[in-house]
């Protein structure tokens, strides 16, 4: 029997509504409140704890709330997070994904929740487990939990996991490739959607593609030379000892290091992690991918105004724009912190 | 213009006295094969093994498949390349179906080199697990290239193409089991109940990315590299007139089989006087430099507005690069008025979150998808195998690896393997046999 750990709120384990939201993170063995219906209806597992934590206690303190809450489990074993189901409450929706989020990456331990699709829970965690679409209230506490109860149970007896549109859930933009039953070919698919486009009948294409997320070209900046320009680069130069773990491929970090007091890159002293090219030229001399030595010059010449003191660098090669998106966002905060008028973005 | 194919089903292929067909099985004459292998001077060693579907045989590193046939009126079967030029597509040929000749490295591969598996598990990752499959193991004397990883393998490749006309005169003068007819007249002045119905195009970009001459596809001999996007009848591309090249990674590839029995066109055809009336194929490429990019799509639009077409089906032979050719086309022909369905596949990622295609475009809003290339597979290890494994590891194909600090090597020292779906020879069936699709999880 693989043991289940179920989350929830304060108004589900019976503690109270809105006046108990405050409820410390607290840990009981066996079920609360929904848990009972919950081990019904799982063949496979059983919850053997609950986690409860108040929702105002969540969204005000969450990185103390998380930090209680991996505390409490750090020494108990289970297989499967259920957290939820969490409805239209929006609160009781982010604490789910919140909480969710933090022992996926703490415990690499399998997630399960579910929401209705208006909790704002379902775009905040969708990319990162299963969200079951749920109903918009505690009538549909049944029905949810048989959906959360069957997809775990497929789990722990390893049966074939489908799609999220055939299991139910949210996608989480992932796609995999999956043979067709009965089989039919791309040609006959092809041909038949291409029939039904010509006559104005609906089809349904099988890669949807998204509105795009265009990001306007900015203005040209006006006095180069009153201009405080920022480099950065996608092309993997680091230190050589590449102090902040930078991935050579796939990147999810990255980093910034000082250039005030330097003229150029040095051999030896910076280097490239980028796995997508040759890096010997970029590691004879890092100024190649990072053209330090060109804007010092440059600022010698009074071409621009100013350099930022930092330079910053990720890996672009195989990185997901999710996380391209992120980072950028991250990195922008300390170009604003500085008032850089523009960046050099040199990729590779 | 007619097309009738004769087909032979083939049920085994053995070795014996001579090259014959009856009953279903082909005899081949070992030696008299060799001999003929070996005509070409570049080949340095060469042996032909048979490989069946269930049998326990993995087969790399695979560079070439074609369809063996014969032309009744004594000429070549791929104009341009085994022969003088003459035009294909019209008259009878014989082919021996259910099976195919594969052309093998004996010990060395290439980044566009594939796998098949013809049993278990891996035998459903490519329709080459199901033919009965006459493997050329061939080495060569090409050492300019022989620790590069592209590669031209022109003589492995070329050996395929000679030796689908050796196979093919076994049935030269039989009656075929069932003849297959593809009749497609003119484009004007056609009955008018087929011209009230939309008509439709089929654009191919099959692959042309390598600047120097000798790895791109061929189209009557000429390299698709040098090509503006033209006009051809479909039966010209089911009667040899492309040959298939030596660069794609090997699932997005589309082999000479694959042109040969080209399943879009077969779907086509299948749909044409009923639902449909189909013009024809319009023949484009897939060039690196933007220009040439947006030259191609340029043309196939007006070829495609030019002719007439409500509707076009495009299929690019390949991902990434060619994504971007391919999303213009799709592109081009919407902002003509043209309806358009794409079929392609995807590259996701190992573990699926990635874009799917390199460039998007909600106008391509009727999409095929035919699986993901970087799909991690497993496989047990073989009792056989054709060719040399050590290569799906060693050589740059573009699904192995040497080595790797989570995963290990591709190829393991008790014979499994792991590695990605894009070595699995034209495993993703983007030429339409594909019955993959891609779901979100």
């Amino acid at each position: 029997m693989k043991k289940v750990l179920h989350y929830i709120n304060q108004f589900f384990a019976g503690i109270g509504g809105e006046d108990q939201a405050d409820h410390k993170p607290e840990l009981r063995e066996g079920v609360v409140g929904p848990g009972l219906a919950l081990n019904t209806l799982l063949q496979h597992g059983q919850v053997t704890h609950t986690l409860i934590c108040g929702d105002n206690y969540m969204s005000s303190n969450t990185e103390q709330a998380v930090q209680e809450i991996l505390e409490l489990i750090k020494d108990i074993d289970f297989d499967l997070l259920i957290a939820g189901p969490a409805f239209q409450a929006g609160r009781y929706g982010v604490a789910c994904g919140t909480i969710g989020k933090a022992i996926l990456q703490h415990r690499q331990i399998p997630v399960l929740t579910s929401m209705h699709c208006e909790n704002p829970g379902v775009e905040m965690f969708r990319e990162f487990f299963p969200i079951f679409k749920g109903g918009n209230g505690a009538a549909k506490m049944k029905a949810d939990l048989k959906s959360l109860a069957a997809y775990a149970d497929k789990i722990f007896t390893g049966e074939k996991l489908l799609s999220a549109e055939e299991e139910g859930y949210f996608g989480r933009g992932i796609r995999h490739q999956v043979w067709l039953d009965p089989p039919v070919t791309a040609s006959t698919r092809g041909v038949e959607m291409l029939i039904k486009k010509l006559n104005g009948q609906p089809y349904q294409t099988e890669l949807v593609i998204p509105q795009k997320d265009l990001v306007p070209i900015a203005q040209p900046i006006a006095d180069l030379s009153q201009a405080k320009i920022a480099l950065l680069t996608t092309g993997g130069i680091v230190p050589v000892d590449n102090p902040d773990h930078i991935q050579s491929a796939s990147a999810t970090r990255w980093g910034r290091y000082r250039i005030d007091q330097m003229e150029r890159l040095k051999s030896g002293e910076f280097k490239t992690i980028h796995a997508g090219f040759d890096p010997a030229a970029a590691d004879e001399d890092p100024n190649r991918i990072l053209p330090l030595d060109v804007m010092q010059a440059f600022l010698h010449e009074g071409k621009i105004g100013a350099l930022h003191p930092y330079f910053y660098s990720t890996v672009g090669t195989g990185t997901t724009q999710r996380e391209a998106s992120r980072m950028g966002h991250e990195i922008y905060e300390h170009l604003a912190e500085d008032k850089v008028d523009g960046a050099l973005l040199v990729a590779t | 213009m007619e097309l009738q194919i004769g087909k032979f089903y083939v049920k085994d292929v053995v070795f014996g006295e001579t090259l014959s067909f009856r009953d279903g099985v082909l005899t081949i004459n070992k030696t008299e094969a060799l001999a003929f292998l070996r005509q070409d001077p570049h080949i340095t060693d060469c042996d032909i093994v048979i490989a069946k579907p269930g049998e326990k045989k993995r087969i790399v590193p695979i560079k070439e498949a074609a369809e063996a046939r014969v032309r009744l009126d004594g000429q070549c079967l791929f104009p341009g390349v085994t022969g003088e030029l003459h035009r294909c597509g019209e008259g009878r040929i014989h082919a021996l179906k259910n099976m195919s000749i594969l052309g093998v490295g004996k010990h060395w591969g290439s980044f566009g080199d594939g796998l098949v598996d013809m049993w278990g598990e891996g035998q459903k990752y490519t329709l080459f697990g199901q033919l009965i499959n006459v493997c050329l193991v061939i080495d060569t004397d090409e050492e300019f290239e022989r620790y590069e990883q592209q590669k031209k393998n022109h003589a492995i490749r070329m050996a395929v193409h000679r030796f689908a006309e050796f196979l093919g005169a076994s049935v030269k003068s039989l009656e075929p089991e069932e003849i297959t007819s593809y009749v497609m007249g003119p484009m004007r002045l056609r009955p008018p109940e087929v011209e009230a119905l939309p008509s439709v195009v089929l654009v191919m970009q099959p692959q042309s990315q390598m600047e120097e001459m000798g790895y791109n596809d061929l189209v009557y001999g000429w390299d698709l590299n040098h090509f503006v996007p033209t006009y051809m009848h479909p039966n010209e591309i089911l009667d040899g007139a492309l040959i298939s090249g030596s660069f794609m990674p090997s699932s997005s590839k589309w082999s000479t089989y694959d042109f040969q029995n080209f399943a879009h066109i077969k779907a086509l055809y299948q749909e044409h006087g009923k639902t449909l009336n189909f013009l024809g194929v319009i023949l484009s490429n897939l060039n690196v430099s933007m220009e040439q990019k947006e030259r191609s799509a340029l043309f196939v639009a007006k070829l495609a507005k030019s002719l007439g077409a409500d509707g076009a089906l495009v299929t690019e032979e390949g991902y990434g690069n060619p994504d971007a050719d391919y999303i213009l086309c799709l592109r081009a022909l919407e902002d003509e008025g043209i309806k358009t369905v794409g079929v392609s596949n995807e590259c996701t990622g190992r573990d699926g979150a990635s874009q799917p295609l390199v460039t998007l475009d909600t106008k391509a809003d009727a999409l095929v998808s035919t699986g993901n290339v970087s799909q991690m597979i497993e496989l047990e290890p073989a009792d056989e195998v054709i060719g040399e494994l050590a290569a799906l590891g060693r050589d740059g194909l573009s699904g192995g690896w040497a080595d790797d600090d989570i995963l290990g090597p591709s190829v393991r020292a008790d014979g499994s393997i792991i590695m990605e779906n894009n070595a699995m020879f034209c495993g993703d069936g983007i030429s339409g046999w594909s019955v993959k699709t891609m779901k979100e999880f």
